[in-house]
């Protein structure tokens, strides 16, 4: 096609799809759709953004009291202090308000204490009523659960009714190609979509602004655009292109409603069963009991004569070529329990790491899932762009984890170097060393970690619109056969 | 056969014909089969916690007592010791699976500060979680209105499109052609629900008491509420696309936007800050004692337990006693902050099924949760359930700790058990405001349903 001839063609397309739209426009029910997804949109926004900013300045607040706590500390024993602990609160990520991702269903405060992993405890979840079966209402869920339905309640009709009144016949024999026809309805439904998601997006923009100055919060953005773009883009090919399909626009409109029902309703649930029931989970208490006996297996360091300890004095008295761990030039106490908080954390490591092993294979099948149901995959990338995805969570367990880890033994080398043997428990540090020790920073996961690690999200995102776009090349070929070869 | 009879067979022929109708029809059949079959393997995973609860501690106390000499203080025994505080499962509890995801009812319990160890959680994959649950409540609560709408939004419309709508009327009235078009609706609907029930009720292993009444009671009447509302708009004069956009945008609004949204008006109605500060307060409490003299712990240990006053503890000297009751000023440091933690879950839960009301799909959806003990209310039941039986360890124990009792003195087979929380309470007291809005709702759709039909099928 030359240039030349390209230009009416856009015209045409353009004629069409406004057409279309003078249409949409005179059907109530897109309108009142419109205006419904575009005012919650701009509820779950403001709603989502003061709950976050709550939230995020309680934990602040119980943050800075439990660090000054800490720094505070009267004189005290460094074992005493490896018992006292550290309490660790989840920092939301920016983006928290956008897409609440899984965090609900994390917990928000963790307690970091010697010898023990604990549980992170309070997620929203176990705050909320059964009502939030469908989750909160936040900015992403509008546009990947609501906005789908209203693209449907434009676009359904968009070429069946043309067949239906007759029309269809008419623009193509007054020279409107297929293909014409076609991109003008599938430009005047995604006109449609556009303008609900516009103001959301802007408002998120506004609202999100100020704590983004950062580029890499704007690739995120950015990004974040792009996949709803795609996500969207697909929703109005496929709408277009089952409209082109059915003889009649009641038809039309159910295959599209029982799609949604399929793809944003029943998949996800039916994906996360599978999951389970693929790779079922240990309870609660029979984890602990499996902790508590692998831990059994490798001995406690509050009881001395355990036979691993025991080995480990003969190692030390022959290493310092003593008779009695009272003539060690080290604190014998200090040294067993830094010994054992090595022994137990790895013990405890273990079955944390299964676990999470276990979690990332369930995820595994969710993300595959996301070729039956594209809204699962831009749900995926949606969470993990907004840093509220496993990923975060999991990051931020391991981080505690490993500052528990860093926190306790820093602690036992004070006990085993600061503290005398002799008399050891009576015996305390000054305060200036809790001032010391570091605090806890979470770091967030990168975007590209985030991308990379969700390869298949983002090829069944590709695939939802490759394959609409397929159909509607081979439908071009037919659009005024449908219908006439067979009555239906 | 009757009229009546041939008409209401002709009618679910024309229905079952139908390739949508069918694979929907079997899309339910299936996915209730699989959620009855899940709701199985839920109750046999709950049974299993609790058996791995009790045996853990069996387990546990052989390798104590093995492996420390018989003259032991138990006081020191005991901070290792977790005593299982297993609620024994419901079997209703798989219908309606609600919370059940997030939360633990087989806790173990050590005789340290309680508010420490009552808030851990059920070993969920957040993933998982956030995805929803795939339970017979969600099917029959919130797919089968979907069915409902999809065989009921053209009950008249179709006919009239069709150009059947003039021909059916010879053979018979308007309004009993209408009446008879919704009872094989009605047939075909309850054969699919009842198959499902049947299902869950075969292989979860229900009994027929008066929960698992108040549970199908309530289905059923939400059943009929989609059956009224789906007559009150498809008996108008709108065409059946029309139909179908109302119908499904009402289905989206009452299942999905109206609870998402009410969801996030009660976490920003009612924040619970209390979760954080007993957490903090808790702690704080319970190691501040280090840095006290004894005397000031056993002080106010004493104002929660006068009936031990008389005992005193040594100020220089580690006692167990002591340590317990420094334990215990950890617990007695966030009562109010732990009080105002359940008062503001209450708070929400009230506030939750007050407004449920006029959402017929989630006033059924909370009363089932209730009935089927898996909401907040069961949660903090279940959490003074286990208050009291930390209690009556403590009333168990100090006497030892006070004696200074050997390991070997102890009874173990005396020891206080786990009493469960009563499940009977308020479950059946939730259920009747729930049925009571869902009939009133499905009255008022009637109403509007035969008024309208009056006219349009004139």
């Amino acid at each position: 096609m030359t240039m030349r001839n390209s230009l009416p063609g856009l015209r045409n397309t353009l004629l069409i799809a406004r057409r279309q739209l003078g249409a949409i426009r005179q059907d109530g029910y897109a309108a009142f759709g419109l205006a419904l997804v575009i005012a919650l949109g701009l509820i779950a926004v403001l709603g989502a953004r003061h709950h976050e900013a709550n939230e995020a300045e309680q934990r602040a607040r119980y943050q800075d009291m439990v660090d000054r706590q800490w720094r505070e500390q009267p004189e005290r024993h460094p074992h005493r202090v490896i018992h006292y602990g550290f309490l660790v609160f989840r920092e939301q990520a920016p983006l928290e308000f956008f897409d609440s991702g899984v965090s609900d269903y994390a917990g928000t405060s963790l307690f970091l204490e010697g010898h023990r992993q604990n549980t992170a405890n309070f997620g929203e979840a176990r705050h909320s009523t059964g009502m939030s079966r469908f989750g909160r209402l936040t900015p992403a869920s509008v546009l990947a659960l609501l906005l789908p339905l209203l693209v449907v309640v434009a676009g359904f009709a968009a070429v069946s009714s043309e067949r239906e009144g007759g029309t269809l016949g008419f623009l193509l024999t007054q020279g409107a190609t297929p293909a014409q026809i076609l991109a003008g309805k599938v430009l005047a439904t995604g006109a449609v979509g556009v303008l609900a998601s516009v103001p959301v997006a802007l408002a998120v923009v506004v609202i999100a602004e100020p704590e983004l100055g950062s580029p890499a919060s704007g690739a995120r953005l950015g990004a974040l655009a792009a996949i709803y773009g795609i996500y969207l883009t697909g929703w109005v090919l496929l709408t277009v292109l089952v409209s082109a399909l059915r003889t009649s626009s009641r038809s039309a409109l159910g295959q599209l409603l029982a799609l949604w029902v399929v793809i944003c309703v029943a998949t996800p649930r039916i994906a996360a069963s599978i999951a389970e029931t693929l790779y079922p989970l240990p309870s609660r208490a029979e984890l602990t009991a499996q902790v508590e006996q692998a831990l059994n297996q490798v001995g406690d360091s509050h009881r001395p004569e355990d036979p691993f300890f025991l080995a480990l004095r003969d190692e030390y008295l022959e290493r310092y070529q003593v008779e009695d761990v009272e003539d060690l030039p080290v604190n014998w106490r200090g040294v067993v329990s830094r010994e054992a908080e090595a022994v137990t954390t790895r013990v405890l490591e273990d079955h944390r790491q299964e676990l999470a092993e276990e979690h990332s294979r369930q995820n595994r099948v969710m993300a595959w899932s996301g070729f039956l149901s594209p809204y699962l995959a831009a749900r995926d990338l949606s969470m993990g762009l907004a840093g509220s995805g496993p990923e975060a969570t999991e990051a931020f367990l391991a981080q505690a984890e490993a500052h528990r880890y860093a926190i306790i033994q820093r602690l036992n080398e004070l006990h085993i170097h600061e503290i005398r043997m002799e008399n050891d428990r009576a015996q305390r540090l000054p305060r200036e060393h809790w001032g010391e020790f570091p605090v806890f920073q979470t770091e967030q996961p990168h975007l590209g970690t985030v991308l990379a690690n969700r390869p298949a999200s983002l090829a069944a995102l590709l695939l939802w619109i490759g394959v609409p776009m397929t159909g509607l090349g081979w439908v071009r070929r037919r659009l005024a056969r449908i219908g006439r070869d067979r009555p239906s | 056969m009757s009229a009546w009879g041939r008409l209401l067979a002709l009618d679910l022929r024309r229905l079952t014909r139908s390739a949508g109708t069918a694979a929907a029809i079997l899309l339910l059949l299936a996915l209730g089969i699989y959620g009855a079959w899940r709701a199985g393997q839920n109750v046999e995973a709950a049974r299993s916690s609790l058996a791995a609860a009790e045996a853990a501690y069996d387990d546990q106390l052989d390798y104590l007592l093995s492996v420390y000499p018989p003259t032991t203080e138990v006081g020191e025994v005991l901070y290792y010791v977790a005593f299982p505080a297993p609620q024994p499962p419901l079997p209703v509890s798989s219908l309606a699976s609600g919370r059940a995801a997030v939360e633990t009812e087989s806790l173990r319990i050590r005789l340290l500060s309680l508010e420490g160890q009552l808030y851990e959680h059920e070993t969920v994959n957040p993933r998982l979680a956030a995805a929803g649950s795939l339970d017979l409540a969600f099917l029959l609560v919130a797919l089968l209105p979907l069915f409902i709408i999809a065989v009921c939004y053209d009950l008249v419309s179709g006919e009239r499109e069709g150009g059947t709508w003039n021909l059916v009327r010879l053979f018979a009235p308007p309004r009993r052609l209408l009446a008879a078009k919704l009872a094989s609706r009605a047939v075909l609907v309850g054969a699919v629900a009842s198959a499902v029930v049947a299902a869950a009720w075969l292989m979860a292993g229900i009994g027929f008491d008066g929960r698992a009444g108040w549970i199908f009671a309530l289905i059923a009447l939400h059943t009929v509420f989609w059956f009224t509302l789906c007559l009150a708009v498809a008996s108008g004069h709108r065409s059946s696309t029309a139909n179908a956009m109302i119908l499904a945008g009402i289905w989206v609004l009452l299942t999905i936007l109206a609870p998402a949204a009410l969801s996030l008006g009660n976490a920003v109605l009612h924040p619970v800050p209390e979760a954080l500060e007993l957490t903090v307060q808790q702690r704080q409490g319970y190691h501040e004692a280090w840095d006290l003299p004894p005397s000031e712990t056993m002080e106010s240990f004493y104002r929660d337990y006068p009936e031990w006053s008389d005992e005193t503890v040594p100020e220089d000297v580690f006692t167990w006693s002591w340590y317990y009751a420094m334990n215990h000023r950890g617990d007695q440091a966030a009562r109010d902050a732990s009080r105002a933690y359940r008062d503001a879950l209450r708070q929400r839960d009230t506030w939750a099924r007050r407004w449920s009301l006029f959402l017929p799909p989630l006033a059924a959806q909370l009363a089932l949760d209730r009935l089927a003990r898996t909401d907040i209310a069961a949660q903090l039941d279940y959490q003074e359930a286990v208050r009291r039986f930390h209690e009556r360890l403590q009333d168990h124990f100090f006497p030892h700790f006070f004696a200074a009792t050997p390991l070997s003195a102890i009874a173990w087979g005396d020891v206080p058990t786990f009493e469960p929380a009563a499940p009977g309470d308020g479950a059946t007291r939730a259920a009747v405001p729930a049925a009571i809005a869902l009939f009133l709702a499905s009255g008022l759709a009637l109403a509007v349903g035969t008024r309208r039909a009056a006219t349009a099928t004139r």
